[in-house]
């Protein structure tokens, strides 16, 4: 993909466009992204859940301004769900309406031999575009303009499915027996994720970039937050990311993501806060634990922890 | 930058991180679409492209920090000729001249060239720096130096020893920096490798001689082996390419196809995941194994559904209870000292052991339990009651036995190993860590 339109120019310049669209990303995120798009390379994305690893590659989609693809990793994902399928269904009704024009034509010739002799100059009839349902990854090499192909949890999915990416990731082309090589008409953009369920082969991360993004820092997360809640109060801002900072140091079993302490902002605004406080904590703790244990958990040190995210913002 | 960035993926490299030869491309490719101007940019392009997990970032960023930082040092070395400059007998060497002028510049690089010529990169070991330091003495023709000094002093002028002491001084400041410079370039490239030969030879060194002060990196090693084992078993496994045809599955997956069979379906391949009743020999000689396998063991809750243990010296005791109580590295602690257990640490006797075992906790197994044994079948002459273990074993759908000892020691003096292996579906010998890594291989297998 070529730098058309001058949105890849320096890191800053990728950083102030993903700002534009809603994403505020660190050096980290903003240089693998820059990097990715001149080095024509996939990058692999990892971190714990709920730290924008999908959002980046829609955002990305968005900042360039092409179509995103998505394509949803599982166990048993196989090419046909993945790359393209024939359309049996149609073949089949086809071949049914079709049976009365077969009969013409076969019915003239009573050897079998020359009957088959004449089908098969029609065989390829039904396996030609028209009946081939273009899977995610095809459809990504199709897009004429490129696309941002997004390949969630690829962790989920089989190893023999990762060997086959591989094949896809070096030279986006694939080669449909039946019809021939399909080669991509505009490299697409390929974002991969992975939670780290298991270890990827070592053959895909070396033909990946590898991002991976933590836990926002303080600072960043209370620009996102201000970002996607525009109108909180300065001092509540501040309390609220250090409560949050707090709270993913202790042993969850799920720590409150980006989204979550967005959600509780937003929660805090409703109930027009202006700032901290224990009771009100206390209740609006289930916008952003989901675990019936951990509302327990950080109930019991809440008292410590309001109190120390209210001192260090003091 | 294309050496500094070599010296950088070899300290890598070293530090643990695998980095291709592709991988090193794309970082010189990185590099020179990004720039150099910014440090932070710098460090993601380089972290983007050549560390490739979490764990390796982590790496990747204390070796970053450690290869790309500049200590500014105070000058060691005096404020240049005192007065003015004498007429010098002998040839001074290079380094000296940088010395009496308090060049720590000339003198830092002079060092760094010295270390390039003898090949400091090299450094493996912790007992290659004495021999590092001084061939970068030598390098820096430092024996010349010292006879320049001695030369000095002889002539005996005012001026003359003056300028002999300020080059001592130099001297010393000089082997001072050295030897830091190699400590330094000893930690950016081999301190990881020394760590993983001691790795190394853990997972080889026998459990029983194995010295207290390595416990805790056994600890840590057995942590990891464990987290790899329930990573590997705990996969449900896939979709089988041929075995035992699945027809019901098979109907179902080609009924768009109408009822015309394309894809055929497998029957998937099942993995055992045992109730183990352990039996451990706790008597003196066993107890380092013991505590390893316990160790290990507990940790499996992915390949093991349920684990229940016994100990036994002269008398037989479950200790399952401090398992649940306790964190797994306390209750090992607490096996060994033996505090709060009511059990007889007399001579080892396997027969008593067993009898105790059939009359009271025989119903822990079933069917469905695997029994293992972990010990030495040293049983000090007595009573062996294999007829005992028949019946544990006629009873629970395997035995195991681990004997620590090497196989040709088995059936020796009093050791009734041979008559006991008779009665058991396997016999390991379990005295490393890597015997401990086939066991779970063992376990996971469907006889």
């Amino acid at each position: 993909m070529r730098d058309q339109t001058g949105k890849f120019e320096t890191v800053d310049q990728v950083n102030e466009g993903f700002k534009s669209t809603g994403y505020i990303c660190s050096t980290d995120i903003a240089t693998t992204v820059y990097l990715a798009f001149h080095l024509e390379k996939p990058v692999l994305v990892e971190g714990p859940a709920g730290v924008g690893k999908t959002e980046l590659a829609k955002k990305a989609a968005l900042f360039m301004d092409v179509p995103l693809i998505r394509l949803q990793c599982y166990e048993g994902l196989d090419e046909s769900k993945a790359l393209y399928e024939w359309k049996y269904g149609k073949q089949l009704l086809y071949s049914q309406l079709l049976r009365d024009k077969l009969d013409q034509v076969i019915d003239k010739e009573s050897d079998l031999g020359e009957s088959i002799r004449t089908l098969h100059r029609y065989e390829d009839i039904f396996f030609s575009p028209q009946f081939l349902e273009p899977r995610p990854l095809l459809k990504a090499l199709q897009e004429e303009r490129g696309a941002v192909l997004l390949i969630d949890e690829v962790d989920k999915a089989d190893e023999e499915f990762e060997a086959f990416l591989l094949e896809i990731l070096s030279d986006f082309q694939v080669s449909i027996p039946e019809i021939g090589t399909v080669r991509a008409r505009t490299r697409p953009y390929v974002f991969l994720t992975s939670n780290s369920t298991r270890e990827l082969s070592e053959a895909l991360k070396r033909r990946c970039l590898h991002l991976f993004i933590p836990f926002p820092a303080p600072d960043l997360e209370r620009q996102i937050v201000r970002h996607h809640v525009p109108d909180i109060p300065d001092l509540l801002e501040r309390q609220l990311v250090m409560f949050i900072h707090e709270v993913r140091k202790l042993e969850l079993k799920k720590v409150p993501s980006i989204s979550e302490t967005i959600d509780w902002a937003r929660a805090l605004i409703l109930l027009h806060a202006e700032g901290l406080d224990r009771d009100l904590t206390r209740k609006t703790l289930n916008t952003f634990l989901k675990f019936e244990e951990d509302i327990r958990a950080v109930d019991e040190k809440l008292f410590l922890l309001v109190d120390k995210a209210l001192k260090e913002t003091a | 930058m294309d050496r500094v960035l070599n010296n950088f993926i070899v300290s890598l490299r070293g530090a643990g991180v695998p980095v291709s030869v592709s991988e090193s491309i794309d970082a010189a490719q990185a590099l020179a679409i990004s720039g150099y101007g910014d440090r932070q940019i710098v460090k993601s392009s380089l972290a983007a492209t050549l560390a490739k997990s979490a764990a390796e970032k982590e790496i990747f960023d204390a070796c970053f920090e450690r290869f790309f930082s500049f200590q500014s040092l105070p000058s060691p070395f005096g404020a240049g000729p005192e007065n003015g400059s004498e007429e010098q007998p002998g040839d001074m060497p290079p380094i000296g001249g940088m010395i009496m002028e308090g060049d720590l510049g000339g003198v830092a690089l002079a060092v760094r060239d010295a270390a390039r010529s003898v090949d400091l990169q090299a450094i493996r070991f912790v007992t290659q720096r004495g021999m590092f330091t001084a061939r970068i003495l030598q390098a820096l023709q430092l024996d010349q130096l010292d006879r320049f000094v001695a030369d000095l002093y002889r002539e005996g002028s005012t001026g003359a020893s003056a300028a002999a002491r300020q080059l001592e001084q130099g001297r010393e400041a000089l082997i001072d920096m050295v030897r830091r410079f190699v400590e330094e370039q000893y930690d950016i490239f081999a301190r990881e490798s020394t760590e993983r030969i001691i790795e190394r030879y853990l997972w080889d060194v026998r459990l029983t001689e194995l010295e207290e002060r390595h416990y805790d990196r056994m600890h840590f090693l057995i942590r990891k082996l464990v987290k790899r084992m329930n990573e590997r078993y705990s996969r449900r496994r896939r979709r089988a390419k041929r075995g035992a045809l699945d027809f019901k599955q098979t109907l179902r997956a080609n009924m768009h196809h109408g009822g015309l069979l394309f894809e055929t379906r497998w029957k998937k391949k099942r993995m055992n995941r045992p109730d183990v009743v352990i039996l451990c020999d706790v008597s003196r000689s066993m107890s380092t194994v013991v505590r390893f396998c316990l160790l290990m063991l507990y940790g499996l809750n992915e390949v093991i559904a349920r684990v229940r243990s016994f100990v036994f010296c002269s008398s037989l005791l479950e200790v399952s209870h401090i398992f649940e109580t306790c964190p797994i590295a306390e209750a090992v602690e607490r096996l060994r000292t033996g505090e709060g257990l009511d059990i007889h640490m007399g001579r080892t006797d396997y027969g008593s052991a067993f009898w105790d075992f059939t009359n009271r906790h025989l119903d822990a197994v079933t069917g469905k339990t695997t029994v293992i044994i972990l010990g030495d079948a040293r049983s000090n002459y007595g009573d062996p009651a294999d007829e005992l273990l028949k019946k544990i074993a006629e009873r629970s759908r395997r035995l195991i036995w681990l004997n620590p000892e090497t196989p040709p020691m088995w059936g020796t003096g009093d050791s009734e190993m041979k008559r006991y292996m008779r009665l058991c579906d396997l016999v390991m010998e379990c005295s490393t860590l890597r015997h401990l890594e086939q066991l779970v291989r063992a376990l996971v297998r469907i006889p």
